[in-house]
């Protein structure tokens, strides 16, 4: 069987890829004189128009009193509300009768960052943080111990509020 | 109860017939309506002082407490409507006046009848903001009891039972009004054998346990009816374990046996029931030494010994052992000429609860020895224990050997030892087989009014440790003298075919209260 080749009849201004070519650098160079949109992060965490939202839920931290010991009273409600079981708490008693965290830990690999645990501490001490960077060089450095939830610097979730759902 | 003796009455429309002179908090708990209260008890004389049972009886002038209003004729009670429901907000307004917000630190919070009721019908906000609430340090208060005076809402529940119930007037409610607090007698403390009960009667967080103080919080734990083995009363009462671990224990209601109390010893009696040191696997002797093994062939083993075995052999028994464990010793050796012997460690002195008859810390320290003892052991240690030399076969259930030498064991030819630790003696048996403790295993136990009382799996048994009535029916089973049991209930249906005392007892029929043996068989 003889092969029959077809022959296309294209318009004038499609046979060149010249056109096209041509077509696809004005676009890319009349992006260069638009504003820019790309943020250089790690240099650079926030823009004008970006900010990292003040209810994000990242890694916790623990916050302290005067004194710089935790707020934590080990009432043990966040162990109880979490869900992914990531918070262990040994309640223990300090020299002047006040009960506090013996062992205080949270696996931040197990944690699902739901923020119920800021959401139930009565003394509002452990809090989710506004924060994402958290590389290590090995995996049992996620578990996050008291000292280190205490040291934490970052900013703390605001959370979702119901009263005010757009967060003004 | 004869006819004429009840009254009926509606509470909040459920019609309930109750007898004459009941009051109407406990006729409610008939129609299914628990009534807001703390100074009431059903185990403490009435005060009245609480005014937290309020509510509305048809025709009085006024809102009559429940605890304290005699149930009449014809009598409508509401529980619920708008005007009892206002009077108990305004009480709980005013207990929380002084009332610290502490419950995350509280060892209370979960079971705390404050928090309960201000949850149920409470008001949401205080109107006391700006007022300082009174402040009072913790004190101690001896015994297993500390007090934490601002948490204290004055219902008096300990006064009235360290008064009327143990009858050793140590509390008081000292000072007045807004600074009225709970006294305690200078020269005297909470040592009492039974004032650990204060901390269960107490509503609030006020009376708390030492031993219990931030060990737990009361939800997260798991709670178990069983029976107390410190002694022969057989108090009832519930296991609280929290992941496998024992915390406390408390007492559990039996009108019949401890009512609503138990001992401090009885408390504090767990401790063991968490040892680390058990048998794990079973252990079987291979040239002097105990070598671990499996279930198949330590049960083959210790079958075989009991096979080969004639004439005489000897079973020491703990009195703590189970009626299950216990039958199906005898029937494993049933073929041998028995001498069956059991102990009961004995402390001088009995401390009995005053206002309770017949509730008291026993003398004999064991759970079981009445069950021992209708079973046909005899308590002769001492005489089973000579007998054993020259002995084909001696077997241990539960018995921890104290006090029992090498020497008085070396006379018998053969030994198994069924336990929970491995005492030096009894490294020279031919066959260990771990078994589970009181709080590991289902079982029955008799007090000493010969009654039979069912305790419930607490907590997992360590490693490879079965309990004693699965590893004995499984070697009754192994002789061919019986089918195999899946439960300790269908032990003990063979047990109560099998035994006169038992007849007519089923765990069905024991149900939580337990019957006494004399009773039993009547009803049936």
């Amino acid at each position: 069987m003889a092969i029959t080749v077809k022959t296309m009849k294209r318009p004038d201004h499609e046979v060149s890829y010249l056109r096209a070519a041509l077509k696809g650098m004005a676009l890319t160079f009349s992006h260069l004189m638009r504003p820019s949109v790309t943020m250089q992060y790690p240099e650079q965490k926030s823009t004008d128009t970006w900010e990292i939202s003040p209810r994000w839920r990242g890694t916790h931290r623990m916050l302290t009193d005067e004194q710089g010991r935790s707020k934590c009273v080990a009432c043990g409600l966040c162990p109880q509300v979490c869900p992914a079981n990531c918070i262990k708490l040994v309640p223990g008693e300090d020299e002047e009768g006040n009960r506090y965290p013996l062992i205080y830990e949270i696996d931040e690999f197990r944690c699902v960052f739901c923020g119920y645990c800021q959401e139930v501490c009565p003394e509002e001490a452990i809090h989710v943080g506004v924060h994402y960077e958290n590389a290590e060089y090995s995996r049992d450095r996620f578990v996050y111990d008291l000292e280190r939830l205490c040291a934490q610097t970052h900013a703390v979730s605001t959370l979702w509020d119901p009263a005010d759902p757009k967060g003004q | 109860m004869a006819q004429q003796d009840l009254v009926t009455l509606t509470i909040e429309g459920v019609e309930v017939s109750v007898p004459k002179g009941t009051m109407i908090i406990e006729a409610a708990k008939q129609a299914g309506i628990i009534i807001p209260h703390y100074c009431y008890h059903p185990g403490l004389p009435i005060a009245g002082v609480c005014r937290m049972c309020l509510v509305e009886v048809e025709g009085a002038p006024k809102l009559a407490i429940a605890c304290a209003t005699d149930v009449a004729d014809g009598l409508i009670v509401n529980v619920f409507n708008d005007d009892a429901l206002a009077a108990r907000r305004s009480v709980l307004e005013f207990l929380l006046i002084n009332h610290p917000l502490d419950c995350p630190i509280c060892d209370q919070a979960g079971e705390c009848e404050l928090q309960d009721y201000v949850f149920q019908e409470g008001r949401s906000g205080t109107r006391y903001e700006d007022y300082a609430k009174r402040f009072s340090p913790v004190e101690d208060f001896g015994g297993d009891v500390l007090y934490v005076p601002n948490r204290c809402i004055l219902c008096t529940r300990c006064v009235r039972f360290m008064d009327d119930v143990a009858q050793e007037d140590v509390l008081n409610v000292s000072e007045r009004g807004d600074r009225a607090f709970i006294g305690i007698h200078p020269d005297k403390d909470l040592g009492h054998e039974w004032a650990g009960n204060v901390v269960d009667l107490c509503p609030v967080g006020s009376l708390i346990s030492k031993d219990f103080l931030h060990k737990a919080r009361v939800w997260e734990l798991d709670k178990t009816p069983s029976v107390c083995t410190g002694c022969s009363q057989g108090c009832n009462i519930n296991v609280d374990t929290r992941e496998n671990v024992v915390v406390r224990l408390r007492p559990r209601v039996n009108l019949e046996v401890n009512r609503y109390f138990m001992c401090d010893t009885g408390r504090l009696h767990y401790r063991w029931m968490n040892r680390g040191d058990r048998i794990e696997a079973p252990l079987v002797s291979q040239g002097g030494d105990l070598t671990a093994t499996d279930w198949d062939h330590a049960l083959a083993e210790a079958a075989q010994l009991v096979r080969g075995s004639g004439g005489r052999a000897i079973a020491l028994v703990s009195a703590n052992a189970s009626n299950e464990a216990l039958f199906l010793t005898k029937q494993l050796l049933a073929d041998l000429e028995v001498t069956a012997a059991f102990r009961v460690p004995r402390v001088e002195g009995e401390v009995p609860l005053v206002g309770v008859p017949g509730l008291a810390l026993r003398e004999e320290r064991a759970a079981n020895a009445a069950g021992a003892e209708a079973l046909g052991y005899k308590e002769d240690f001492d005489g089973a224990l000579r007998a054993a030399n020259g002995a084909s076969l001696v077997v241990v259930v539960d018995d921890d050997l104290n006090g029992v030498s090498e020497e008085q064991l070396s006379g018998a030819a053969n030994l198994i030892y069924l336990g929970t630790l491995l005492p030096d003696v009894a490294r020279r048996a031919s066959v260990v087989l771990p078994i589970a403790n009181v709080v590991e295993e289902d079982g029955t136990l008799t007090n000493r009014d010969r009654r039979v009382q069912r305790y419930l799996q607490a907590k997992a048994a360590p490693g490879m440790a079965r309990p004693a009535w699965w590893v004995l029916s499984e070697l009754v089973r192994e002789l061919g003298r019986g089918e195999v049991c899946a439960s300790a209930a269908e032990v003990f249906a063979a047990l109560a075919d099998a035994e006169e005392p038992f007849h007519g007892m089923s765990y069905d029929n024991l149900g939580f209260a337990g019957r006494a043996m004399a009773a039993a068989g009547m009803s049936v």
